[in-house]
């Protein structure tokens, strides 16, 4: 059969993706063929669009983009018995731009009917990622500063509403004063405009000159080594993405001066056994249900819409998440 | 000119030149997060309340010969501190890098040395948990270390138990404490796991191998030669790597199936950074906590990411940064002690005078069991 797919065959802006139909072959032994009725949108597409891919291996071209999606089963391949067609699911592997698609088995999580596909679409990603990252990276306790940077950014929101659901006090800093009021209605207890405040001083401040308990910094090059100024002795720098660039290299000796950890982990290791997966799954759905965290979904645009989609996401004008509906 | 006030440790001959230079206020260099040691020149003779006593002072930086012993004077201890005189004094690789100029934590001219072993000979005012006679340890960042007598606050006074000699523990104090935070906050080291020490044979480096051993790990040593090989062994290593012929990374792959380990401890710095790196699993934490080979090469977060490893830089000060976090990591040290999981060092003794030799033997990696200073 074939389906609609969004691929690219070269690396560039938002005009190398293409909707097109690709054949899709019955699902292989340890598969499952997947409906989608939600992509979820993340900026790593952007970046794997560009042929930037990270600390991630690069692809061979042409790739089809995507890294989340949900949708009912349709078919199991041989020797698939934890799954059955009708089943609602969602899952976190390469290739989601498409209608319908095929994934390993081992990689799809079965929805609890408290989770609507297109909420689980949008937010397993940065939801199992905030998951590791304040559950088990770093385990956030009531009573403990964290430092979110980036508060406003797709990331930031969630961290920072776990993490005050948690009983933090959350700091969070963002690029301008427009995303204040954001930040602060996604938990933040304060807000640092970094473009106009000393970040590192300010957060001295606020954690009466002890420093953050543990700083979340998607960020990267901008924010890393200042991150360094303000974290408690014995804190843990957790640098999770690097939006601003590469953290160029540093002196382990800064790290001396505190007893810092540093870390720069993925999401990947933290879910590839598929006990830990599941696990994670079942922490953020139990979160989304208890409203700990909000899935707020305020963009949606068709498949065949790509290129608005992208173009709007680069735009960063927009808050929250989107998904595309095949 | 005003007496020593808040350190009272005071160098009686001292060239006068030196008495012009204006001593920073704040920490150099690094800045490290240790309070600065109180210390003020004094060419006021011995008086009341101020007595004589022997000290290394270092006045340059530089190698061992910087290390000299001089006249310097104590005054009576202040309310809430003590006056210790010293029977043994722990030696460090702390102190080497603190001689050299690589880490500027100590003012000079200024007393090195960050732990000892004594008898009290005064109270302040104050104090109530401590007597004259009392014997007791102290590990501190504010230096003074290298002297006949310390003035010692309550607070960082650590009672020993009494069936270790005061030359063994002053040899032990500083290092089971290390190992403690390396094995317990800096990577809690849990059962099943493989972990790979860094000179197994060195002073740390026994207390780590058998205290892993005691938590359920697996333990690699790396080691220079075949006797350090039986004194790693003789620790808790199950496996030894001979670094010096055998590539410790792929040696690690082998014993460990191609995962690697959970976590690496690594005094040595510069040549085995990256490898300590390499040889790490998944989610696996390097914890650096000297650099007997050089100060490690800046590196960038991003090599950390293939695997979501960690780095971490311990020292001890930041983990007993008040009495009570003391009292409760020295508890489980003798506790550890007391349970047979690791041992005292039985170090070698040397006369205070002979400090530069004592940061020879510890440089040229001549003694496992590490040596002490007596005054």
């Amino acid at each position: 059969m074939k389906t609609s797919v969004v691929r690219i065959h070269r690396h560039g802006g938002p005009e190398v993706l293409q909707y097109e139909d690709i054949a899709l072959a019955p699902p292989a032994a340890g598969e499952v063929q997947i409906a989608q009725s939600a992509i979820g949108l993340n900026f790593a597409d952007v970046y794997q669009r560009e042929g930037e891919h990270g600390p991630h291996d690069s692809q061979a071209l042409p790739i089809t983009l995507g890294g989340q999606g949900a949708g009912k089963v349709v078919a199991v391949g041989p020797g698939v018995t934890s799954f059955q067609s009708g089943d609602s699911v969602a899952y976190i592997c390469p290739g989601a731009y498409a209608a319908q698609r095929n994934v390993p088995a081992e990689r799809l999580i079965k929805l609890p009917s408290t989770v609507s596909e297109e909420v689980a679409a949008a937010m397993l990603l940065r939801g199992l990622t905030a998951e590791y990252l304040l559950r088990r990276l770093y385990n956030v306790k009531a009573g403990d500063n964290v430092l979110v940077h980036a508060a406003a950014g797709g990331m930031g929101l969630i961290l920072s509403q776990w993490a005050h659901s948690l009983g933090a006090r959350v700091i969070g800093t963002v690029g301008s004063d427009a995303k204040v009021a954001i930040a602060k209605e996604h938990g933040c207890a304060d807000v640092i405009v970094y473009t106009r405040e000393d970040f590192a001083m300010r957060t001295m401040e606020l954690t009466g000159g002890v420093g953050a308990d543990v700083i979340f910094d998607g960020v990267g090059k901008s924010a890393f080594l200042k991150s360094l100024d303000c974290i408690r002795p014995m804190g843990m720098v957790i640098s999770y993405g690097t939006a601003s660039g590469n953290v160029g290299a540093f002196d382990l000796q800064l790290l001396h001066r505190k007893s810092i950890i540093v870390t720069r982990p993925t999401l990947r290791t933290w879910i590839a056994r598929r006990e830990d997966y599941e696990a994670a799954a079942r922490t953020l759905f139990n979160a989304l249900d208890a409203s700990q965290v909000r899935a707020d979904i305020n963009r949606r645009y068709a498949l065949k819409d790509i290129r608005l989609a992208h173009e709007e996401l680069q735009g960063r004008g927009t808050v929250g998440a989107a998904i595309l509906v095949p | 000119m005003a007496t020593c006030r808040a350190g009272r440790t005071c160098v009686l001959q001292y060239d006068r030149s030196a008495l012009n230079q204006t001593l920073p206020s704040s920490l150099r260099g690094g800045g490290y997060h240790v309070e600065r040691i109180a210390l003020s020149l004094s060419l006021k003779p011995a008086g009341k309340n101020i007595m004589n006593m022997k000290a290394i002072v270092l006045t340059e930086f530089g190698g061992p010969q910087a290390l000299r012993l001089s006249e310097a004077t104590i005054a009576a201890p202040a309310p809430g501190e003590v006056l210790l005189r010293h029977t043994a004094i722990g030696v460090n690789f702390h102190d080497c890098y603190v001689r050299s100029g690589l880490y500027r934590t100590l003012e000079l001219p200024g007393i090195p040395g960050i732990e000892g072993v004594g008898v009290i000979e005064a109270v302040g005012a104050g104090v109530t948990g401590l007597r004259v006679g009392e014997r007791v340890g102290w590990v501190s960042g504010r230096y003074g270390g290298y002297a006949s007598h310390r003035i010692v606050r309550e607070a960082e006074a650590i009672r020993l138990p009494e069936n270790v000699a005061d030359a063994d523990m002053a040899a032990t104090l500083m290092k089971a404490l290390t190992a403690c935070v390396l094995v317990t906050r800096a990577h809690a080291v849990q059962p099943g796991q493989t972990v790979l020490v860094h000179a197994a044979a060195g002073g740390v480096g026994q207390l780590l191998s058998a205290w892993c051993r005691h938590l359920g790990a697996t333990v690699i040593g790396t080691v220079g030669n075949r006797d350090k090989a039986e004194v790693a062994r003789a620790a808790g290593a199950h496996h030894t790597i001979l670094y010096r012929e055998e590539n410790f990374v792929d040696r690690v792959k082998d014993l460990t199936a191609g995962a690697g380990v959970a976590a690496a401890f690594d005094p040595v710095g510069k040549d085995t950074f990256l490898g300590s790196m390499e040889c790490l699993d998944f989610q696996g934490t390097l914890v650096n906590y000297g650099q007997a080979s050089g100060p490690v090469e800046p590196f960038t977060p991003s090599v950390l990411a293939t695997r979501s490893l960690s780095v971490v830089r311990p020292i001890v000060f930041h983990y007993v940064r008040n009495a009570q976090q003391l009292a409760d990591l020295s508890a489980r040290v003798f506790d550890a002690f007391k349970q047979g999981i690791i041992r005292p060092i039985v170090p070698i003794q040397l006369p205070l005078a002979d400090a530069a030799s004592a940061h020879e033997i510890l440089e040229q990696q001549r003694s496992p069991g590490g040596v002490v200073l007596v005054p």
